[in-house]
């Protein structure tokens, strides 16, 4: 049993959750129509994400560069115009293209095993108002009476509008 | 809230020094080697005045998106703006040394050339004067209206002056992007008479924008680190270092379209200006402009904890004040003094430059509260918070 707490406003939502956080109190789950920065900063997710990229990015340079040059100066040099077969400024702009769209594609693969995304997949919707205009914070139940209790009051001084337990 | 900005005794005197050395280096320029001395006189003056036109759009910028975290920092980019009466003054200088610059300038070029010739109604000595003060007069003009609009917002507040100020830096950044680009044709492509680029005003442009941005960086740290702008967090510096970071793409973007066109076209009338270069002794040169405008801000602003270390911003910015140097030496030395050349000239003629610039722009910000009053967003620039 998770305790679901709904709120109206943005700022009241932050108010809470940083009244949990100081009573130690590990949040499960926040739910908003829009992205809010502090909720990012108080749940302290740290994500390895941009590194992935950076790295897509990196293999992506290497690979399209040594591609290049094994095609047009080791297998099969062409002369064209007189310029000499390693025409690096030529090969610049086709890395730039291919290295997005390698850091596209595989981000796009990462990020759905991350977030285990697969076609098909339910949505995990604990309360579907969050996607209108309520924001919805979902606590890990411990399963005692007065824990819960003691939760749900938190949420309510902050100005949670509905508490309760699913 | 903030200390008022005073003009110390010690800046001053520091500044009076550095023209003083700037004086003599250009005196000893003229009786050794006078080309070489107006190249010098030119590429200065011509760096402030892109500086003061980048901050002008820069601060045109903030007002038309509305920018509300950069509201702290306006006055900044404001004071830049008060070189160009100096640099409008130093400009006008050049007609004494226009021979030593231009090519076209010269009476017979154009009777034994076919090129100049046809290039010479728009391209003759009291034209391109004409457009130089028309250039001035706009940039001051438009220039000092924001500056009295936000001086009179610090006294009256309300938002009818905030929207006036966007209403004039949407018209200024059409006039910036039109006399900008024909100053850069004038005063740098010109140099090269035969030659052109139709990348050559963007890639100015940018460069003024870029650089312009890096020294608002630079003098609001330094600021920040003389315990003014109390308020410069992680947030802002993260927005700033966005700003370089944006720029350092964009400037490689368009030097290397530039270069790569040119070279893979392979036109002998436009590699000309590359093969001056290459072949010139400015190869290494050529490889450091890149190195330092576009490749260490870039791999040093990529990580976002790199961003909000607020000595890295600083040492980035501080670079690109010589990178910018160096860029423009390269567009103007191949042309006028043909083989390298650096030495107390050089060295002297930019300290005392830039010991005017930092003169002016020092007394311009010490004449108003360096935070403004009542700007309608200021607020949010005091709060900005983004996460981290």
């Amino acid at each position: 049993m998770n305790i679901i707490g709904v709120f109206n406003e943005e700022t009241q939502l932050v108010d809470a959750l940083h009244e949990l956080k100081e009573q130690k109190v590990s949040i499960d789950e926040v739910y908003t129509p829009y992205p809010v920065h502090h909720v990012f900063e108080l749940l302290e997710r740290k994500t390895s994400f941009t590194w992935w990229a950076f790295a897509y990015g990196f293999m992506a340079v290497v690979l399209v560069l040594s591609f290049l040059y094994y095609t047009s100066v080791i297998d099969w040099p062409l002369n064209f115009g007189g310029k000499p077969s390693s025409a690096f400024p030529s090969f610049i702009v086709i890395t730039i293209i291919l290295t997005i769209f390698s850091i596209t594609i595989l981000s796009l693969f990462t990020f759905s095993v991350m977030a285990v995304l697969y076609p098909g997949k339910k949505a995990v919707m604990p309360d579907e108002r969050a996607t209108d205009d309520k924001f919805v914070v979902v606590l890990r139940g411990q399963g005692q009476e007065a824990e819960t209790a003691r939760l749900g009051d938190i949420l309510r001084t902050h100005g949670a509008a509905e508490v309760y337990e699913k | 809230m903030d200390k008022q900005f005073q003009l110390s005794n010690r800046l001053k005197t520091a500044c009076i020094v550095l023209i003083v050395i700037g004086l003599i280096a250009l005196a000893y320029g003229f009786f050794t080697s006078t080309q070489q001395t107006w190249a010098n006189i030119l590429l200065n003056n011509y760096y402030f005045v892109s500086l003061s036109i980048g901050a002008a759009f820069f601060l045109a910028l903030q007002y038309i998106t509305q920018s509300g975290w950069s509201a702290m920092f306006k006055r900044v980019p404001e004071a830049m703006n008060f070189y160009l009466p100096a640099g409008a003054l130093l400009m006008l200088l050049l007609y004494f040394g226009m021979h030593h610059l231009y090519h076209w300038s010269h009476h017979d070029a154009a009777a034994h050339d076919a090129l100049i010739r046809h290039k010479a109604p728009y391209l003759n000595t009291p034209f391109f004067y004409i457009r130089l003060v028309v250039f001035f007069a706009l940039w001051i003009w438009m220039s000092l209206t924001l500056r009295k609009l936000s001086l009179r917002e610090d006294t009256e507040g309300g938002l009818a002056l905030f929207e006036k100020s966007e209403l004039y830096s949407k018209i200024y950044i059409f006039i910036i992007a039109i006399t900008f680009s024909l100053a850069s044709f004038d005063w740098i492509m010109s140099i090269d008479v035969h030659w052109y680029s139709t990348l050559f005003a963007l890639k100015n442009f940018v460069t003024a924008f870029y650089h312009g941005t890096a020294v608002i960086v630079l003098i609001a740290i330094l600021l920040h680190q003389q315990g003014h702008y109390p308020g410069l967090n992680k947030s802002h510096l993260l927005d700033f270092s966005r700003y370089l970071f944006m720029l350092s793409i964009v400037w490689g973007y368009f030097f290397f379209a530039q270069f790569m066109l040119i070279w893979y076209s392979n036109i002998p009338e436009e590699t000309i200006y590359f093969y001056r270069q290459w072949h010139g002794g400015y190869k290494v040169i050529f490889y450091v402009n890149v190195v330092a405008n576009w490749f260490i801000p870039f791999i040093l602003l990529l990580a976002r904890r790199m961003d909000q270390n607020i000595q890295v911003v600083k040492w980035v910015s501080i670079l690109l004040v010589f990178g910018f140097w160096i860029d423009l030496y390269t567009q103007i030395f191949p042309g006028t003094v043909i083989s390298p050349r650096f030495g107390f000239i050089e060295i002297g003629s930019f300290l005392g430059f830039a010991g005017l610039f930092t003169l002016i722009t020092a007394w311009a910000l010490s004449r108003a509260p360096l935070i403004p009053r009542n700007h309608p967003y200021l607020e949010e620039s005091l709060q900005h918070h983004v996460e981290s």
